[in-house]
């Protein structure tokens, strides 16, 4: 391996593991303050990809600038959140909180199938493209390898300021405040006054969003076609998983070995790219059940 | 009347707990609820805190609590301590203290007022303001939990077995708290649950016994020593 596909590899690791980082981090809120494990939050990915593109391809066909893509994303994602995880919670999951787990995920699955077909009844089964996002911030070239600042720079520092801010909204402001105390004990919380149902509720809207985001940020970058969110919800449950349920920087640091697992493996053994990111899964809950950083029985995010 | 039961039964699952209950608690009074483990006490203090399945009536300053969605509840101003401290470890022990008060969306002048006269009552608490909340040992968490519970328990505060497994000299420090509060606002009422009626003589207004669900008035001294 030379220099070249070395820093190839490990840019198509760093962009990938941002991603597959932001809707993770979705997923592992989600669970850490519901213990839930929402199945449907592919589904989520997708549409907030579809919603993206068709947003943008709206507005730029409006004549507006490219750079407009960026609140378009945004925007995209706070509608999926918002229109389709608002709704999920409050009418559906808001019932099963307290039956059992395997119901729990039923009932996601169930939703994530339904907005599969949703998404086909929608957006049909052609692929979609639309990389001006992509093309409006140009490239930049290090040590000879020519990548694209959204890929290289853009993704990983969106990756990072959402670990850093989400960090730091839920330690200390409030309404984070609040969401870790039901974190840590619902019954202690709800009678210290805080309302329970109103924090789930405004957890599962901000995972998805993070899920939104994920698809918003990725449509730039590849065919948005069905069956997307099924392959990031596994991928994504792989980094949830490795990292331990429910914590923040591990799923940062999970998220990193298995976006560079995968790109290296690209390019050393094409073959198994597909498989690592499930080996690294395997390898780590062999040695470690609860994950690179979990801790079997405390319950904290 | 502060608080009272109107035919007040309450379960934990299908698990009949309390049975008929018709307890009239006026202002300013200081109740110890004694019981045995097991009798009903902390489901007694549950049921006003809504954390049970009820039915009868349950009053509160003249309105209907029962029906009310049980976070709504504190903010009427009832402070509940439970028995086993239950501090959030993931705040120092000052953002432990606050945290009712921000649930409640107090501003920032009334959250101070009501923080420094919590450390007026529990002074040794600012020393330890800064600790983590999971770094406490079992009395200090419990000093912590009255603390909590003072933030919006304005009208009302119940304390689950506060000394159950203090150590003597902290227990001393712990009653000598309880007095500073009544002193402080001789409007508070209290509700304190124990199965040991000694560490309560001469402290209580009232005695009411908890037995299989079941509550009846004590003649605090002397029914109280042969429980």
């Amino acid at each position: 391996m030379n220099l070249t596909t070395f820093l190839l590899a490990l840019f198509d690791g760093v962009s990938y593991a941002a991603l597959v980082f932001i809707v993770a981090l979705g997923l592992t809120l989600i669970f850490g303050v519901m213990r839930i494990l929402n199945v449907a939050h592919g589904s989520l990915y997708a549409i907030g990809a579809y919603a993206t593109v068709s947003l943008v391809g709206w507005v730029l066909a409006l004549g507006a600038a490219p750079i407009l893509a960026f609140p378009l994303m945004i925007v995209s994602a706070i509608l999926v959140g918002v229109l389709i995880g608002g709704p999920v919670e409050y009418l559906l999951l808001r019932r099963i909180y307290d039956k059992p787990e395997v119901l729990q995920l039923l009932v996601t699955f169930a939703v994530f199938m339904i907005l599969e077909d949703v998404q086909r009844l929608v957006w049909g089964t052609q692929p979609y493209f639309e990389a001006q996002a992509l093309r409006a911030l140009g490239n930049v070239t290090v040590f000879g390898v020519t990548y694209t600042v959204y890929q290289l720079i853009l993704l990983p520092l969106v990756a990072l300021t959402l670990l850093v801010g989400l960090r730091f909204f839920l330690r200390r402001t409030v309404t984070g405040k609040l969401i870790t105390a039901t974190t840590e004990d619902r019954e202690a919380a709800q009678s210290i006054g805080i309302d329970a149902d109103r924090v789930f509720l405004l957890t599962f809207v901000m995972g998805a969003i993070l899920a939104g985001l994920g698809g918003a940020l990725a449509s730039p970058t590849t065919s948005i076609l069905p069956g997307m969110g099924a392959d990031m919800i596994v991928l994504s449950f792989a980094v949830v998983a490795t990292a331990g349920l429910g914590q923040i920087e591990g799923a940062a640091i999970a998220a990193l070995m298995i976006g560079m697992g995968r790109s290296f493996a690209i390019y050393i053994w094409p073959e198994v790219a597909v498989l690592v990111p499930y080996l690294i899964m395997v390898l780590v809950l062999l040695v470690r059940p609860e994950g690179l950083f979990g801790s079997p029985a405390a319950r904290k995010i | 009347m502060m608080l009272s039961f109107k035919d007040v039964s309450a379960s934990i699952g299908i698990i009949p707990i309390l049975r008929g209950l018709d307890v009239e608690i006026p202002q300013s009074q200081t109740v110890a609820m004694i019981g045995r483990n097991g009798a009903g006490k902390t489901t007694f203090l549950r049921t006003i805190m809504g954390f049970t399945r009820t039915t009868g009536e349950i009053r509160f300053d003249g309105k209907r609590i029962d029906t009310l969605h049980p976070p709504k509840r504190p903010g009427l101003g009832i402070g509940y301590a439970p028995e086993d401290r239950r501090l959030f470890s993931a705040f120092t022990v000052e953002e432990n203290i606050l945290l009712p008060a921000q649930a409640a969306g107090l501003d920032q002048a009334e959250t101070q007022k009501r923080l420094d006269r919590a450390y007026e009552i529990l002074p040794e608490l600012r020393e330890m303001a800064g600790r983590p909340g999971g770094q406490v040992s079992g009395g200090q968490g419990k000093m912590v939990a009255l603390a909590r519970a003072l933030m919006l328990g304005r009208k009302l505060v119940l304390l689950d077995e506060p000394f159950q497994g203090l150590a003597p000299a902290l227990a001393q420090r712990y009653s000598e708290a309880l007095r500073a509060l009544r002193d402080s606002d001789r409007s508070v009422t209290l509700i304190i649950t124990e199965s040991n009626p000694a560490l309560l003589r001469g402290f209580a207004d009232r005695t009411l016994v908890i037995e299989r669900g079941e509550i009846a008035e004590g003649a605090p001294q002397t029914e109280g020593e042969s429980a």
